[in-house]
């Protein structure tokens, strides 16, 4: 499949500047996304527990963090639990979406911020002081993913 | 105010700069998104700064409280003989977390699984207890407000970077663009209206024979 963006250059130093600059924008803000998420339980019961990032760095999770994670869901919501959980910033800069698999994210949210969360289309959709707030409690167990759709 | 770009007035190049004003304005999208995510973690970092700076200031006061009764109580010599035993060997992780882009550090005290109080608790009074509880305090409080300070400098410097490339595209290299796309319509336009005058006078001339 062509790629537009390849198709633009033309050897401009100006365009490529351009090109470049998106290129390294979109390379910087993603690359704190994990290459895999791992499970409340299994981090629980890591020395050190981190996720190996896009870049080859690792994100380390706080303990203390974990462990309030811990203490709002019961043992089997702790195995279903993904970590960290992906904020996506949409094109409405308003608003935020949490990708979620399952119901055990719309609790942890809706208990972190208590008030009732509904998942649609896999995304728990909050607004920007909601966001302030959940970033607040859970500094370490969430990242940002800058989605290609804003871009577009 | 913007300048015009160089360029010749042709369709081809009227077509490569509306390619470049779309590209711009996609880069200028995420910056933008960047920027106030990195501003509202700025804001919350300041106000967490601020707190953990006003609870250091309130520990360490209490803690001098503490102690100085408690020297006051056991006297210097017999009160440092105490605290001897309880040194311990103190644990931070440290690691990095990513905010949008931003690597940026985070420590954590950990706990050596052993009480740090070593020291023989018939012997102490209460206040000693306290003034070592208020310690523990004290590190954790120092420990986070490192953490947070760091955390404060490096969003700022990314905001000044980011700001920065905002401002370009927002204020040079879209609107230079922008100005130049109009030029270049506005000299096509001002082609077709020539020849169409042009036509209509050869037109006149071929009628009159």
């Amino acid at each position: 499949m062509p790629n537009p963006l390849q198709d633009e250059v033309k050897k401009s130093p100006y365009e490529k500047m351009l090109q470049e600059c998106l290129r390294g924008e979109l390379r910087v803000v993603n690359a704190g996304l994990p290459q895999s998420q791992k499970r409340l339980a299994t981090l629980l019961n890591e020395k050190y527990p981190h996720v190996v990032c896009n870049d080859g760095s690792t994100h380390l999770f706080k303990k203390s963090e974990l462990e309030y994670l811990a203490s709002m869901i019961d043992t089997d919501e702790q195995k279903a639990l993904p970590l960290p959980m992906l904020i996506e910033l949409g094109a409405n800069q308003a608003e935020a979406a949490i990708i979620c698999e399952g119901k055990v994210e719309e609790k942890v949210i809706s208990k972190a911020l208590n008030m009732p969360v509904t998942c649609e289309e896999r995304r728990i959709r909050i607004y920007k002081p909601q966001l302030a707030l959940l970033r607040r409690k859970f500094k370490t167990t969430t990242v940002y993913i800058f989605s290609p759709k804003i871009v577009a | 105010m913007p300048g015009l770009i160089k360029v010749r007035p042709t369709k081809i190049e009227l077509v490569k700069l509306k390619r470049r004003l779309a590209l711009a304005q996609r880069v200028q999208k995420i910056v933008k998104d960047r920027l106030s995510i990195l501003t509202m973690e700025f804001l919350q970092t300041a106000r967490d700064t601020l707190e953990a700076k006003r609870k250091l200031l309130d520990e360490s006061s209490k803690l001098y409280k503490a102690l100085s009764i408690a020297a006051g109580y056991h006297g210097y010599i017999a009160m440092e003989k105490e605290l001897i035993a309880t040194e311990a060997d103190l644990k931070v992780t440290a690691g990095l977390r990513n905010i949008a882009g931003v690597r940026i550090p985070s420590f954590e005290l950990m706990g050596n699984g052993k009480p740090m109080r070593g020291y023989n608790l018939v012997d102490t009074t209460s206040w000693l207890d306290r003034a070592a509880q208020l310690s523990e305090e004290c590190l954790r409080a120092i420990v986070e407000l490192a953490e947070l300070q760091r955390n404060f400098e490096l969003l700022a410097m990314e905001i000044n970077r980011t700001k920065r490339i905002t401002n370009a595209l927002e204020y040079i290299v879209i609107p230079g663009l922008q100005v130049t796309i109009n030029y270049l319509n506005m000299k096509f336009e001002e082609r077709d209206r020539e020849e169409k005058a042009r036509l209509k006078r050869v037109k006149v001339l071929v009628a009159r024979g």
